[in-house]
């Protein structure tokens, strides 16, 4: 896996001076400075049968000081490229809102909005080949929860390594995954379960580790706050990789939740450039499925006018290309329909950890 | 004063009144008190106009303890005052007016309006109006209560006291200070209110179209304190041009009218009048008909100077008429109107509304029906207004604002016909008002103001003044897309500039730091970026000189040596002149100046001012360059020779025009030249003025004086 291969901090450096160089050429060639970067939307993403996950395609932007906007992107970006020399300099690392509040300092380099420099930073990940984490900047977002039999050596601030078991050295909350879940901070020792199920709603997470659902079931529960950060991707990806666990999503059943599952599975367009290294294509997607929702009787809502357009999209998203999503989103459009996780509580509490979890997880060849 | 009680005549229709007080403006109680303030104040500014005062108004409304819907308003006014035995007549009986049978531009025209509001008060409350007169000549003021017989359209006068100036008596209603005066004290049931239709409104509407009035507005409640109060000081110490009755031009006038003329024409049974009844009666009745005019015209509709004008027959009548149409005549003339002129109009908008932009235009006279018009609009833009919102309509007429009926008025209606979306203006459907941030005023001066009612609020529909207030609107939109496009363009040259001055040193800085790299030279780089000339202008006005400083600065961002001549736009006019240019340059039209520039080398740049006296601040808010070279220049336009052509030729014909008005005494030659297009032969004609030698007329042989006296 070459992306997965880390850099070092020299390689870092001189891939950051990259970007730098091409601007310092063109500009004593008399031409306007520039930065060229693969085009990012959605019709430059396709799929990469070797790695099994959507990459941005050929198409590359040159991004040219000709016109004040881009101008401004440009200074920024060296800014950010100095700051982040400082850093690894330093052995400090910053979160993106931090920069943004640095930038503050940066005259007619700073940044108009947080989503700016958020951006500038994928930006320079791209181009540079690099990582988040190499650039020692740290998302603001939430890191996943894990409960489940599985042992991982975790390396704190103070250097040292702690070993913990992520069922018996936790409390209810579960065990809490770092920014950074990289070789040199996360380990991970063993398990003796089958099994990851990624949770959508903290309401469900909650539900299936009061019932006990882990130790009944052999598995590891992640609640994946939503649409899941790129650590909770990563770790996802290094268990399916490195113990071989098949990753069960278990999401809501709206066009949204498609979406977390196909971030999960192939990629987002946001972090296109790192797919090979955040995506786990063996991801499976459990339910609810549209299918769900007339099979038990949910209680559901209309689709709204956005739901509706989300799942047209969808339609002709290339990660949803396959015969299954194609019909799943049909149904879902024909029912006018969407259910959530917890509408399964309308037959009790137990009922998703007793009747519809098993049932589904046999489907699947995963039942007891 | 001969005049005025020689013009004053009267008519009895207090009834009618009566029975029509909704014609007047008195229909509702919230209109009642605007109606009120209005009589007086156009009374007001009519009358110092005509005495050439600067006037001083002051307009308070007291709202009336205990009594709903009683207000009492006091107005006064530093006018030339009424003489005493006159006072019963103005406001005591209708139709009674100093202008009633006069052509000439003035506010009031019917000799109803300040009875009308005697009389309402008698109506409504049943009690007199007092007023208090004071004239010059006379060392003490007059105060008369006025009631009304309305039966007998006479006044009934009570109380009459002369008292002199120390003799202030609040309590008793004696109140004056001041030389000369007016101040009127009525009560009347009518509503106070705020709003788009509101004595405040009116007042300062007024104040925008009278920039040489001082406006003093307060409104009391039933407690005494203020509730409203506003203050429209002068803007110029320039009176409204003194207006002058005239006599009907030619041109559309109607059937009917000339009819009337002839039937009453007063032709001397001796002299030219003997000679050649018609030729006198055309030249004595109508304005622009000069005496080659007037053989003109005759010879046109088949009659000969001797036709006696009272025995014209039907059939003749028509073919003198056609025959009007058919002689080029000059326009009338027109120091019987009294435009506000576009400077003055941008100032007033300027002080009541803040905005950014104000783009006016004071029209060339035109006739309509014998009828000398002159419409002026002026369009102001950004600032404070708002964007979402139909655009706010200022209506005039002869200065007076008009607050209702703003759907029914032909100004409404022409402004409504031009397509504003091309202009820059949000106008859903191409009908309707506009809307954005904007506002826009229609002045129109006429010496015939055609009303839809009697309560004088909307214009009634004319195709000529339509298209005259069409043409302005043009006008003033073509100047706002100008405005907006240059906005646009300076919005856009300002980033570049940002770019290459201030961003790419700072990319370039950056990154040889972060490179340890040697610095290289930005200029190719910048010529590369731009690749253009640019051209940036501004205006500030400068306090302590009192100048208005133009400077243009140009750079040349291109890889080749540019050379160029700039022609900057100034508002070149009489007392206006340039103080500083240090260029020094040359006159290329009026108003247009040209400088020929040093060959600007690549990367370089160089800056042109000149300084303009004679303005005040905020006069001059924006101009226009143009150029002559290869390649274009942002910022400015390629001058058009043809255009500049144009300007030559109309500036010599203007300036022909002003000799002749100038020297009201064309020379002999000139008389000759007009002989010669008389299609009857001249000698004959000349033959005929020289047999009626007993009465030079002296206009024509050059001693100086007009021709019409
Ligand atoms: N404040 C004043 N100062 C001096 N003269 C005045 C004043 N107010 C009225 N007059 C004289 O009284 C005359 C009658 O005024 P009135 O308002 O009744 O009629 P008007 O102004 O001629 O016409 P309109 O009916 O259109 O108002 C005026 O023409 C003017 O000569
Ligand atoms: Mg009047």
């Amino acid at each position: 896996m070459s992306a997965t291969q880390r850099k070092t901090k020299e390689e870092v450096v001189e891939n950051l001076h990259g970007v730098a160089r091409e601007m310092y050429k063109r500009m004593s060639k008399g031409e306007a400075p520039t930065m060229t970067l693969p085009v990012r939307t959605k019709n430059n993403i396709g799929f990469d049968e070797k790695l099994g996950v959507y990459k941005y395609g050929a198409k590359r932007s040159i991004r040219d000081a000709t016109s004040l906007g881009s101008a401004r992107q440009l200074l920024r970006a060296l800014h950010i490229i100095e700051f982040i020399e400082e850093m690894i300099g330093s052995e400090k690392s910053s979160t993106l809102r931090e920069m943004y509040y640095i930038s503050e300092a940066w005259g007619h380099g700073k940044f108009g909005s947080q989503n700016e420099s958020n951006n500038l930073a994928e930006d320079l990940e791209i181009v540079t080949k690099c990582l988040r984490e190499d650039f020692k900047l740290r998302p603001e977002e939430d890191g996943a929860r894990m409960i489940g039999n599985l042992t991982l050596n975790e390396r704190n601030r103070r250097g040292e390594w702690m070993r913990i078991n992520a069922r018996d050295d936790v409390g209810d909350s579960g065990y809490g995954v770092p920014y950074n879940v990289e070789s040199e901070k996360i380990e991970l020792v063993e398990h003796d379960i089958d099994f990851i199920m990624a949770i959508e709603t903290g309401g469900m997470f909650d539900r299936l580790v009061e019932n006990g659902f882990d130790e009944d079931y052999r598995c590891g529960l992640l609640h994946l706050k939503g649409q899941p950060a790129r650590s909770t991707r990563r770790i996802m990806k290094r268990m399916n990789e490195e113990w071989n666990l098949p990753i069960i999503v278990f999401l809501d059943g709206d066009p949204w939740s498609f979406r977390i599952f196909a971030s999960i599975a192939y990629g987002a367009i946001k972090t296109a450039h790192i797919s090979e290294y955040l995506a786990t294509p063996s991801a499976q997607y459990l339910g609810i499925t549209s299918d769900d929702i007339e099979a038990y009787d949910l209680p559901s809502d209309k689709l709204s006018s956005k739901d509706v357009e989300a799942l047209k999209a969808e339609l002709s998203d290339p990660r949803f290309a396959d015969g299954w999503w194609q019909e799943q989103i049909q149904m879902m459009l024909s029912l006018d329909k969407k259910a959530e996780q917890q509408s399964l509580a309308k037959y009790g509490l137990d009922f998703v950890t007793e009747t519809y979890l098993p049932e589904k997880l046999a489907e699947i060849g995963l039942g007891l | 004063m001969a005049r005025k009680s020689s013009g004053m005549q009267q008519a009895s229709i207090s009834e009618f009144f009566e029975k029509n007080k909704h014609f007047l403006g008195f229909d509702t109680l919230p209109r009642s008190i605007i109606t009120a303030v209005k009589e007086s104040v156009d009374n007001s500014l009519d009358a110092a106009e005509e005495h050439r005062i600067l006037p001083e108004i002051s307009i308070e409304v007291y709202k009336v303890p205990g009594k709903k819907d009683l207000l009492r308003l006091v107005t006064q006014d530093n006018g030339p005052g009424i003489p005493q035995k006159s006072i019963s007549k103005v406001f005591g009986s209708l139709l009674f007016g100093s202008r009633f049978h006069t052509i000439r531009q003035t506010r009031g025209q019917q000799g109803i309006g300040i009875t009308g509001v005697v009389m309402y008060s008698q109506l409504t409350t049943g009690k007199p109006t007092a007023v208090i007169s004071k004239i010059s000549r006379e060392g003490s003021a007059i105060r008369v209560n006025i009631g009304l017989d309305t039966k007998k359209n006479k006044a009934i006068l009570s109380n009459e006291k002369r008292f002199s100036s120390d003799e202030v008596n609040e309590a008793k209603g004696l109140h004056w200070i001041g030389d000369h005066g007016i101040r009127i004290e009525t009560l009347m049931k009518a509503k106070y209110q705020r709003g788009k239709q509101s004595v405040h409104q009116y007042l300062k509407m007024t104040s925008i179209v009278n920039p040489h009035a001082s406006i003093d507005f307060k409104a009391y409640d039933e407690e005494g304190s203020i509730i409203d109060e506003a203050s429209w000081p002068r803007v110029t110490d320039e009176l409204p041009r003194p207006v002058k009755d005239i006599k009907p031009h030619p041109h559309g006038l109607e059937i009917g009218t000339l009819q009337r003329l002839l039937r009453d024409a007063d032709v001397p049974s001796e002299g030219e009048g003997a000679n050649t009844p018609l030729r006198y009666f055309l030249r004595h009745t109508f304005s622009s008909v000069t005496n080659p005019r007037a053989q003109d015209i005759i010879s046109k509709a088949g009659l000969t100077p001797k036709d006696k004008p009272h025995l014209l027959k039907p059939d003749q009548v028509n073919d003198l008429l056609a025959a009007f149409t058919k002689v080029k005549l000059t326009a009338p003339p027109t120091d019987c109107l009294s435009p506000i002129e576009d400077l003055l109009i941008k100032k007033g908008l300027s002080k009541a509304i803040d905005s950014r932009f104000v783009s006016t235009v004071t029209r060339e006279p035109k006739v309509t029906n014998g009828n000398p018009f002159q419409v002026e609009v002026g369009l102001i833009f950004g600032g404070d207004l708002p964007g979402d919102q139909p655009i706010q309509v200022l209506r005039f007429a002869n200065r007076v604002p008009l607050m209702y009926q703003q759907g029914g008025c032909l100004l409404t209606k022409a402004l409504e016909s031009v397509d504003w979306k091309r202009y820059g203006l949000d106008h859903p459907g191409g009908r309707g008002i506009p809307k954005g941030p904007a506002a826009v005023l229609i002045h129109l001066a006429s010496t015939n103001v055609q009303f839809t009612s009697e309560a004088k609020e909307a214009l009634s529909d004319n195709v000529d003044v339509h298209d005259e207030i069409r043409l302005a609107m043009l006008e003033v939109g073509r100047g706002l897309r100008n405005h907006l496009k240059k906005q646009k363009q300076k919005a856009k040259a300002q980033e570049k500039f940002e770019l290459v001055n201030i961003i790419l040193p700072e990319i370039h800085d950056k990154a040889i730091a972060i490179l340890d790299e040697e610095p290289v030279p930005l200029a190719p780089v910048i010529t590369r970026i731009m690749n253009a000339v640019f051209l940036e202008e501004k205006l500030e006005w400068e306090k302590e000189t009192k100048v208005t400083r133009a400077s243009v600065e140009i750079y040349n961002y291109t890889a080749r040596p540019r050379a160029y001549t700039l022609l900057s736009t100034w508002p070149e006019r009489e007392g206006v002149t340039m103080v500083e240019n240090e260029r020094g340059g040359r006159r290329e039209a009026k108003g247009l100046w040209a400088w020929k520039l040093e060959t600007l080398e690549p990367g370089t740049s160089t800056t042109l001012t000149f300084t303009v006296g004679g303005l005040t601040k905020g006069d001059w808010s924006e101009f226009d360059i143009f150029f002559r070279g290869a390649g274009d220049i942002i910022g400015a336009t390629k001058m058009d020779e043809e255009i500049l052509a144009e300007m030559l030729r109309v500036e010599e014909l203007e300036a022909e025009e002003e000799e002749v008005v100038i020297d009201s005494a064309p020379p002999s030659t000139q008389i000759e030249i007009d002989m010669a297009s008389v299609e009857t032969t001249p000698e004959v004609i000349i033959k005929e003025d020289d047999a009626d030698g007993t009465e030079p007329d002296e206009g024509w042989f050059g001693v100086g004086r007009g021709e019409e006296e």
